[in-house]
């Protein structure tokens, strides 16, 4: 089942509705987990954590992909959430469905003000900067990518509707065509998006800020070629001086996004649109307008991610205006964060306080964003007469004055965030993402972090300069590959380097500093001495 | 150099003839252009908390 598209109208896949086991009196299989909501956060954690051997239940109000009525909600992908997705294996239909573009332009009535091109700061990842793709083939990927990793039992029109959270997990009340039923799983991931959420039926309170910053969505398939760029219009003639975006998309698809009068947030229809391209162009275009809606955000963030066995992933944990992509991204990101922790636990290699380290970690990333994102929203709404002035001032200066370009905001795209303050951190310079580097695989092949990440099977990699018995001898004992074929040019060259399953560092260490590494995967297993089991 | 009567009068000189509204920008354009001048973020922060004091008359003089 797939999306499919012709003459400009896209037929999403729907998903057939099964009786649970619970229901049909079949067999019931315990659950470790249980996924609620199968968006961006959800197909990433259950995919994750099918790769690592780990099943899953997910729960899915819906029965289709995207928001419902053909709108795609993330457009664009990032270079960090690319990494995971090719360690997924999706990443390669990504790439030949979306739109590679590394240049971003951002105009000031007519004029040019800034533009940048990220093509010009290569990571030497694997994976570009940015792919933009509408979102419900990047969820379509991620479900068949499920069904063919395995263990992932997907659930259509399974409605959670309250969450008893317990010692030993959390019991689930669920509605479904065929009635209700309840599911009790070890660990319970929420991944229910902005609206809905489990914390309210656990009494957890989510807290932020709004607007009154409106916009409207129009993704428009135009005849005649546009570059394949980011532009936004901090002040637009043709949207009465208002912001405006434009990103390119699949199927010759344009998102293009229309600050509203706040005052006055109109519901634009196509003759709105039409009106507006024809300002924009000086002459009629020939265009199909697919979609058109209008949205607002705001700012919030739950007190933690983990509320005893529930854990809370994507906006259903945070919510933030959508400047930068930093929504979807996130979410990505906090699943993968999440996902191999979890497998530890489950699987006993360390204790259950790891999962404390994924609230600090991606609770802290997601305030980081929260700021940065509010920060482009105030640049485009100024809330206080001072930031109207400073922002025109700003905008004068910038045709003339290259300082002032880089403080002109129309978003900040997408950035791996650095763990600051974790104390999975455990040796120097820890808490920095590494980028998808090519490197040497211990069976000689030419490959990349994610793939020597993905063959260590969820367990760190130390990359060693050469393997010594009391290196190797920490394999026993811990979660550990000590790995001698591969060098990463951005560390000195004898330091020993710990890499997590999630492509970050979590820092290096001196050569021959085995009692140093040893401490620092005892922080990782939250024991003083070992207690889980290797597997082989 | 220091801060004379000459650059006191120019200073308020520029503003003639503008609204408030572009007097506002000019002087916010100034802050940043000169802000990008000094380049040195703990001055400017100090700047910042000085002008702010005084404005307010918090200082204890």
């Amino acid at each position: 089942m797939q999306v499919s598209f012709s003459n400009g109208r896209y037929a999403l896949p729907e998903y057939p509705f099964c009786v649970p086991p619970e229901l049909s009196g079949a067999a019931q299989q315990p659950h470790p987990v249980a996924i609620v909501g199968a968006g961006l956060a959800g197909l990433t954690a259950a995919c994750a954590l099918a790769q690592l051997g780990v099943p899953a239940v997910v729960l899915d109000d819906d029965n289709t992909v995207g928001a419902r009525g053909i709108s795609s909600r993330g457009v664009c992908y990032a270079r960090k959430s690319l990494e995971i997705f090719d360690r997924l294996g999706i990443y390669r239909r990504m790439l030949g469905k979306g739109v590679r573009w590394t240049v971003g332009r951002t105009f000031d009535g007519g004029t040019q003000v800034c533009e940048f091109d990220l093509a010009s700061d290569a990571s030497a990842s694997r994976q570009p900067p940015f792919i933009n793709l509408q979102q419900f083939y990047v969820e379509s990927f991620l479900i068949e990518r499920a069904a063919e990793l395995g263990g992932v039992d997907l659930r259509w029109r399974n409605k959670v509707v309250s969450c008893e959270s317990d010692t030993r997990g959390a019991r689930l009340s669920i509605e479904t065509p065929a009635g209700a039923y309840s599911l009790h799983a070890d660990w319970v991931i929420d991944c229910s998006g902005a609206r809905g959420g489990l914390a309210e039926s656990l009494g957890l309170r989510r807290r932020g800020t709004c607007t009154d910053d409106r916009w409207c969505i129009a993704d428009i398939i135009f005849d005649e070629p546009l570059p394949a760029e980011r532009h936004t219009w901090v002040s637009a003639d043709f949207n009465d001086g208002r912001a405006v975006w434009r990103h390119a998309l699949a199927d010759n698809v344009w998102r293009h996004d229309y600050q509203l009068d706040p005052a006055n947030p109109e519901d634009i229809d196509e003759q709105a649109i039409r009106a507006r391209l024809r300002r924009q162009f000086g002459r009629d275009v020939a265009c199909r307008i697919i979609w058109t809606g209008t949205w607002s955000y705001r700012s919030e963030c739950l007190e933690s991610f983990r509320h005893d066995r529930v854990l809370f992933a994507g906006d259903c944990a945070h919510t933030m205006s959508p400047f930068g992509g930093r929504g979807g991204n996130s979410g990505i990101q906090d699943a993968d964060n999440l996902a191999w922790k979890l497998a530890w636990v489950i699987e006993g290699k360390a204790d259950a306080s790891l999962l404390d380290t994924y609230t600090d970690e991606r609770r802290a990333a997601a305030l980081e964003n929260i700021r940065t994102a509010e920060r482009t929203g105030r640049f485009l709404r100024p809330a206080s007469p001072a930031g109207k002035v400073y922002r025109e001032a700003t905008l004068a200066l910038a045709r003339h004055h290259a300082f002032a370009r880089p403080l002109v905001n129309t978003g900040r795209m997408s950035q791996p965030n650095t763990y600051v303050d974790s104390r999975l951190n455990v040796g120097r310079g820890g808490g920095r993402s590494i980028p998808n580097l090519p490197l040497a695989l211990p069976d000689g092949r030419d490959g990349d972090v994610a793939q020597l990440m993905k063959w260590a099977g969820g367990d760190l990699v130390v990359l060693v300069d050469a393997e010594t018995d009391d290196l190797i001898a920490l394999e026993a004992r811990f979660p550990v590959r000590i790995v001698a074929s591969a060098r990463l040019g951005i560390f000195p060259e004898d330091h020993l380097v710990l890499l997590r399953p999630d492509l970050y560092c979590a820092g290096t260490f001196e050569r021959g500093d085995v009692a140093g590494l040893e401490h620092a995967l005892r922080t990782f297993t939250c024991t003083s001495t070992m207690t889980g089991t290797r597997n082989s | 150099m220091h801060i004379d009567d000459d650059w006191y009068e120019e200073l308020v000189n520029a503003h003639q003839g503008l609204s408030d509204t572009q007097g506002q920008r000019l002087d916010a354009a100034l802050v940043l252009l000169l802000a990008n001048q000094v380049a040195d973020l703990p001055a400017l922060r100090a700047c910042l908390h000085d002008a702010r004091t005084a404005v307010l008359g918090l200082e204890n003089d």
